[in-house]
């Protein structure tokens, strides 16, 4: 355009105090220009704050809804609940169409097991069941023994004083031989229980009974084939072992004869 | 004037590119930013750019318009940064030169009062000289887009300036 501009661009000019800062920078920088240190770019800061981000929240998503342990609850309705490190329910599923219904009317996700297991105690329809002398199987499995210990004692806390209910606690091995049979683990249990005394009972047959039928056919099965057990009318507790399982069918008749008071809640005891 | 393999420049080439080219680092710093810290980071950012660099240059030239694009995208990515002030205010950026001339003062005055995209187009084609296509090259816009950027810089200053002697 005109000179003008070029002039006054012209007398600008870099201070010696900017050029000599601008050199000893460098030689810091540089250790005398003997190493070079990357200066660490906005960009890569804000890669790595990304990356760090990223992680925390794939990391937690992942912490949070991975399930550590489940908690099967079988009455005829059979729920099963996957409850999650920090001991929340992440996860509900329903074994049956009665299990469904009822879990619809559950607002449990997220919550504590013990918050859980309480509202569904507290569910009318569980109510009228357990009234109606109705069996109440509550079976603990989980990779990590001390989680699925402190449950089972939560859980024993939380059905206290509640009659005809059971808690036990299964491998994850049980429990995915359970899965595989389409029955959920405390039916798979008595199931196991029924097989020992009636090899020709299907988990078809043991579906759609109610634990109370289990419990009266296994009942009158071992009455069949007495062998000296005066304790009939109870199925055991699962003493609280890391090897305990669903899998009754190992115990052996020998075993019903034991009280399983660890376990144990109600008065009625399956009575 | 490249760096032997993968080292860095030696303290000779700096001290070479310091002094042939800090002047007009700090003329386009004038151009973006408003106070002296952010130039003297931009001087820092631009010559650790260049000791680190493997950039093989042809010529003066080549090393010249290297200076002005790193420098151009180092205050831009300055001005982007989340924390730092978006406003250049002109009572700031020309209390930054000292001992200018009331006349260059005015002119200067007025090309940083024009919209930013415009005074960098101007400085580079009164001041350096260079062609539309060229400064289309180093600031990577489109050909039509600086010259339509310097008839209207143009018209703007002519009427800041009034027309006599600016013509």
């Amino acid at each position: 355009m005109n000179n003008g501009i070029k002039e006054s661009f012209g007398s600008i000019h870099a201070e010696e105090e900017l050029k000599n800062s601008t050199r000893e920078f460098l030689v810091r920088k540089t250790r005398g220009y003997t190493k070079a240190v990357r200066r660490k770019s906005r960009y890569h800061v804000c890669a790595a704050v990304c990356a760090c981000l990223m992680f925390l929240l794939f990391g937690g998503r992942w912490l949070y809804f991975t399930p550590t342990a489940e908690i099967s609850i079988d009455i005829n309705p059979s729920i099963e609940l996957s409850v999650n490190r920090f001991d929340r329910i992440i996860a509900v599923n329903g074994f049956n169409d009665a299990g469904r219904e009822i879990m619809e009317a559950l607002d449990i996700k997220h919550k504590t097991y013990t918050e859980a297991v309480g509202q569904i105690m507290d569910n009318e329809q569980v109510e009228a069941l357990l009234s109606g002398n109705e069996i109440m199987t509550i079976t603990v499995t989980g990779s990590d023994g001390k989680q699925s210990s402190k449950i089972l004692s939560g859980l024993r806390a939380c059905t206290n004083g509640h009659k005809n209910t059971h808690c036990y606690r299964a491998s994850s091995e049980d429990a995915s031989a359970a899965h595989e049979m389409g029955l959920s683990c405390g039916r798979y249990r008595a199931f196991q229980e029924l097989v020992r005394l009636d090899p020709s009972i299907t988990p078809e047959m043991v579906q759609d009974m109610t634990m109370r039928e289990i419990q009266d056919l296994i009942d009158s099965l071992s009455e069949g084939s007495d062998n000296g057990n005066d304790d009939a009318g109870n199925v055991d507790d699962e003493p609280m072992n890391d090897s305990g399982g669903c899998g009754n069918g190992n115990r052996g008749n020998g075993n019903r004869g034991q009280h399983g008071h660890h376990g144990h809640h109600g008065s009625g005891g399956g009575n | 004037m490249a760096p032997k393999g993968n080292t860095m420049r030696s303290e000779q080439d700096v001290n070479r590119a310091i002094g042939r080219y800090a002047d007009t680092i700090r003329r386009i710093c004038m151009i973006y930013l408003k106070n002296y810290a952010d130039t003297e980071d931009i001087f820092q950012t631009v010559f650790l750019k260049y000791v680190l660099s493997s950039v093989s240059f042809e010529s003066e030239e080549h090393e010249k318009a290297w200076f002005i694009r790193v420098t151009i995208n180092a205050c831009k990515d300055l001005l982007k940064s989340f924390f730092h002030s978006r406003t250049v205010s002109l009572d700031e950026a020309m209390e930054q030169p000292v001992g200018l001339l009331e006349d260059h003062r005015e002119v200067l005055e007025a090309v940083f009062s024009l919209p930013q995209k415009y005074r960098d187009v101007v400085y580079l084609h009164y001041f350096e000289e260079y062609t539309a296509p060229q400064i289309s090259s180093i600031l990577g816009k489109n050909v039509n887009t600086v010259y339509t950027l310097l008839t209207r810089s143009k018209q703007m200053l002519r009427e800041k300036l009034g027309g006599d002697g600016y013509e």
